[in-house]
């Protein structure tokens, strides 16, 4: 489903009577918005299911009710989508003595971070939106404009708590970027490539052919991976920029109503995203665990799906079960933990690939 | 170099063992729960962990209710009330422990004592009311109570008394239009007097 | 370590603040992430309790004794009514004495839950907090079965009690013990053992105990730097010379002696010995007793003073109380062992980082119902 099938499609059906370059520019708007949809989806799925796991592990019982009205639909299903409803309506203030432009931008530049980085992520084997050659670069490049509105966030709000998050998020995702660039760097040497398609192709033929079960310094790379990955998304035990009991709320201290929504969006986005990499890069993307055995292409998409839904499920239960680091100790994981393990990594696969895969 | 492996060591074992006992949680969510469903379920529910039987409870501090037709006007329920929320007015009946049919007053009480007073204001702020059931154990003739619980013969439970306006949870239990009634009780024998 | 010094900034954490435990204001001096000085201001819940005591009658005082400590009403009222019944010289039978240590230890058990898990959600740890608020919910439920109240009971009175224990109260409550000391030990390895937990509070906010004696600090937080002083032991009051319980204290298991973690880990212990005060005195609680039988007609307490100090979940709790023969105190005066408590927090806190600020606060365990009065 990348943009040239679709521009194909389009030539055939509408040749003649739309002009070329509008025809382009229809077949790149349809899968934006086909991934503006798939997120908003996602998004209300995914916080029914923090609210629900969140209540399980606390014995509580979540969002309840028996009918739509006053309550939340059965099982509180509805629940989500009243957050976003009372979200969009909500007033949107903007404080008096804020940097008023910077403000306003924050929240959409996060979202648009989050955004793009679906265009190189492969939900089945030809659905793609843009199959780059360079997509994991892709991937990891986009998902650093991140921080960026994040130091707009805490800065442009004037707010002494939206400053410390800000300043701490930049902190944090700028070093915790290094491991996990570095355990993809793993993923990449063993590839051969950085484009997706072919970092899942390079794994097909079950289980144990997945990447990380090619070597023993695999599973360490995934889990370096995965837990700087759950830092970048800024969660818990990671989530010093927002920790409320600390400062209120962080860098969305001063933000309400609909510009909250977009920095709530983009985070569990941006949890999609990274679980999404994880999958592809590590867990077989969209191939099937046993050859054979619902292998097709759509099968494909039901597997990429429920990997990335496994790790995101994870990084839920993980949210809900851990306390949270200080800044310094945050540092100090990265730096002295991570960053080691990342590199003997990189110096055991080059080995082991030399010595054994040779 | 041994702490700071060590100290690996011991962070993926607590944390495995933590995510361990929240999935056992997650699992048997349902076992210890002691959320009540607000509108639909009710409290007290065994079954759920949530209260006891009613049966079993001492007292139940819900709404304070008055039983007029047993207040012989002592005050001493006023005079127990630690934040004044009881406002209480006697005047004298003209006759002592005889119904006063035209103002529905009642001579004597279910306990047999004969009135010498008609309460004409008994007012109830339950907006100022602490709950601290002291003004409930120096009525003599048992006639303040909180209802529900062991009360439940007396007055069903009732803890579901918000209102819009505060005004509302002034409860006047003294009979509508006594005082002026009991004035022209008064005025009635001062003339055949 | 090198330490770059910049500019100091003047941040106010509170009154409207999540981790503030009500409504404190702490100004605080900070130079990036590093607090150098404390100031904490007080006053935003104050009622005017001690002055408002004096123009109400001595039965009366006991409701406002339970809103000053919300989270430990129970021993609020024991507090109180032990000072008045030395001050009148009142004998209780033993059924009202175990019940009140019965009730007292519960409502122990309950605030030391609320503390530890208030704690943890300090650190961010949100699922150990909503498993402890479950726990304290039933031992709310038994406190409302006895007395009515949820929260502030009015239930131990001068010379007695308001009510005697419902019936199956002690059944109720044996088995919420049985339930009860399995969860103890899954706290403990949720949150306490846990290394993220244990690097946030071992050898953060040390309180030596010089320090700790200098500023008057009492309860767990003074038997965490190492001193065994309870007075339930020390200076026995009611029935607790009868039972048989220990004094935990701080052994810097993890850190240091007078570290948040031990201060969290002395709480957890005394809900350990707590739910083994209650199982003795449910055995040895008189069968037959009436708990008015000692309650005076009238509350009229010969001219006189009296102080008495018990230990509440905080620590000590005294009552000053001077009488000139009328019915209302002519001065009661309340020791708050949480306002000595938040006096150390400059001395201890003073120069860590904005989070490990927080959590010291939040190990100390104050109330601010206690602290403003």
């Amino acid at each position: 489903m990348t943009v040239d099938y679709i521009f194909d499609f389009l030539t055939s059906l509408l040749d003649g009577l739309i002009g070329s370059d509008y025809l382009l520019l229809l077949a790149m708007l349809i899968p934006c918005l086909a991934i503006f949809g798939f997120i908003t989806v996602y998004a209300l799925v995914v916080i029914y299911a923090e609210l629900k796991v969140s209540s399980f592990i606390q014995d509580k019982v979540g969002p309840m009710g028996q009918g739509v009205g006053l309550h939340a639909g059965k099982w509180g299903l509805l629940q989500p989508v009243a957050d976003a409803l009372k979200l969009l309506l909500k007033e949107d203030i903007i404080p008096s003595s804020a940097d008023k432009p910077l403000f306003i931008l924050a929240p959409f530049m996060i979202f648009i971070g989050a955004f793009i980085s679906f265009v190189a992520i492969p939900f089945g084997d030809s659905i793609i939106v843009a199959d780059l050659n360079i997509g994991l670069f892709y991937i990891l490049g986009v998902g650093s404009i991140a921080v960026l509105s994040l130091i707009l966030a805490g800065w442009a709000s004037n707010n002494k708590w939206s400053l410390y998050g800000g300043m701490r998020s930049a902190a944090q995702i700028v070093s915790y970027e290094i491991p996990a660039g570095l355990s993809l760097i793993v993923v990449i040497m063993l590839a051969g490539t950085l484009n997706m398609q072919d970092i899942i192709t390079y794994q097909a033929g079950g289980l144990f052919s997945w990447i990380i079960f090619d070597n023993p310094f695999m599973p360490v790379a995934f889990v370096v991976y995965f837990i700087s990955a759950i830092a970048e998304t800024n969660r818990t035990p990671f989530d010093l920029p927002e920790s409320e009991s600390e400062l209120v709320a962080g860098f969305a201290t001063e933000y309400s109503g609909m510009r909250y929504a977009f920095f709530f969006l983009s985070e569990y986005a941006n949890m999609f995203v990274v679980s999404a990499v994880a999958a592809a890069g590590f867990l077989g993307g969209w191939h099937s665990p046993i050859v054979g055995i619902m292998d097709s292409s759509a099968w494909g998409v039901f597997w990429m799906i429920s990997k990335t839904g496994f790790l995101i499920f994870v990084m839920i239960w993980l949210r809900w079960t851990l306390p949270r680091l200080r800044v310094d100790q945050l540092m100090n994981v990265c730096w002295k933990v991570f960053l080691p393990l990342a590199l003997i990594n990189i110096f055991g696969v080059a080995i082991w690939t030399v010595v054994f895969n040779s | 170099m041994k702490r700071y492996f060590t100290d690996i060591y011991e962070s993926v074992t607590s944390i495995v063992g933590g995510m361990g006992i929240t999935l056992v949680h997650l699992f048997k969510a349902r076992n210890d729960n002691v959320t009540l469903q607000y509108p639909e379920e009710k409290w007290p529910r065994p079954e759920r962990n949530i209260g006891f039987d009613h049966s079993s409870y001492n007292v139940i501090r819900s709404r304070l209710h008055v039983d007029m037709d047993d207040c012989i006007g002592c005050l001493k329920c006023e005079r127990a009330c630690p934040v004044d929320c009881i406002k209480i007015e006697t005047e004298k009946s003209p006759v002592r422990g005889e119904d006063l049919k035209e103002i529905k007053h009642k001579g004597v009480t279910s306990n047999g004592t004969r009135k010498a007073l008609v309460v004409t204001r008994f007012d109830i702020d339950m907006s100022e009311c602490c709950y601290c059931n002291l003004c409930t154990y120096p009525c003599p003739e048992e006639c303040i109570f909180m209802t529900g619980g062991p009360n439940a013969k007396k007055h069903p439970i009732d803890y579901e008394f918000s209102e819009p306006d505060r005004s509302d949870l002034i409860y006047r239990f003294a009979k509508k239009g006594a005082k002026q009634g009991l004035a022209e009780l008064n005025a009635k024998q001062d003339a055949e007097a | 370590m090198g330490v770059v010094h910049g500019q100091e900034m003047v941040l106010n954490i509170g009154p409207q603040h999540p981790a503030t435990h009500g409504v404190l204001r702490l100004q605080v001096k900070t130079d990036g992430e590093v607090i150098s000085e404390i100031t904490p201001y007080l006053g935003y819940l104050h009622r005017c309790f001690e002055k408002h005591c004096e123009n109400v009658s001595y039965e009366q005082v006991i409701p406002f004794t339970d809103r000053c400590d919300y989270l430990a009403s129970m021993t609020m009222n024991f507090g109180y009514v032990v000072a008045m019944e030395q001050l009148m010289d009142i004998k209780v039978n033993d059924r009202v004495q175990y019940i009140r240590v019965i009730m007292a230890e519960l409502q122990r058990i309950a605030s030391h839950l609320l503390a530890t898990g208030v704690f943890g959600l300090d650190l961010g740890a949100f699922t150990p907090f909503l498993h402890m608020l479950r726990d304290r919910e039933r031992i709310i439920d038994l406190f409302e079965m006895t007395c009515g109240a949820r929260l502030l009971y009015n239930y131990m009175w001068v010379g007695g009690l308001s009510h005697d224990l419902p019936k199956g109260f002690v059944e109720e409550t044996l088995r919420f013990l049985d339930y009860f000391e399995p969860k103890v030990d899954e706290f403990e390895n949720l949150l306490g053992h846990n290394k993220i937990f244990v690097e946030r509070t071992a050898d953060i906010g040390i309180m030596p105990a010089e320090v700790a004696i200098n500023y008057g600090v009492t309860g767990p937080n003074l038997r965490a730097s190492g001193i065994k002083w309870d007075l339930r032991k020390d200076d026995p009051y009611s029935v607790y010379d009868r039972l048989d319980f220990e004094v935990p204290i701080g052994l810097g298991v993890k850190g240091t002696v007078g570290d948040s973690w031990d201060r969290f880990y002395v709480r957890l212990q005394e809900i350990r010995q707590s739910i083994n005060i209650v199982r003795q005195a449910i055995d040895k609680l008189p069968k037959d007793g009436d708990v008015h039988q000692s309650m005076p007609k009238k509350i009229r307490p010969p001219k006189g003073s009296i102080y008495s100090r018990t230990e509440s979940p905080r620590g000590d709790l005294g009552y000053y109380i001077e009488s000139d023969g009328s019915d209302t105190p002519y001065r009661l005066k309340m020791r708050s062992p949480a306002f000595t408590a938040l006096g150390v927090l400059n001395e201890i806190a003073g120069g860590w980082l904005m989070s490990d600020v927080l959590a010291i606060l939040g190990s100390l365990d104050i109330v601010l119902g206690e602290i403003d009065r």
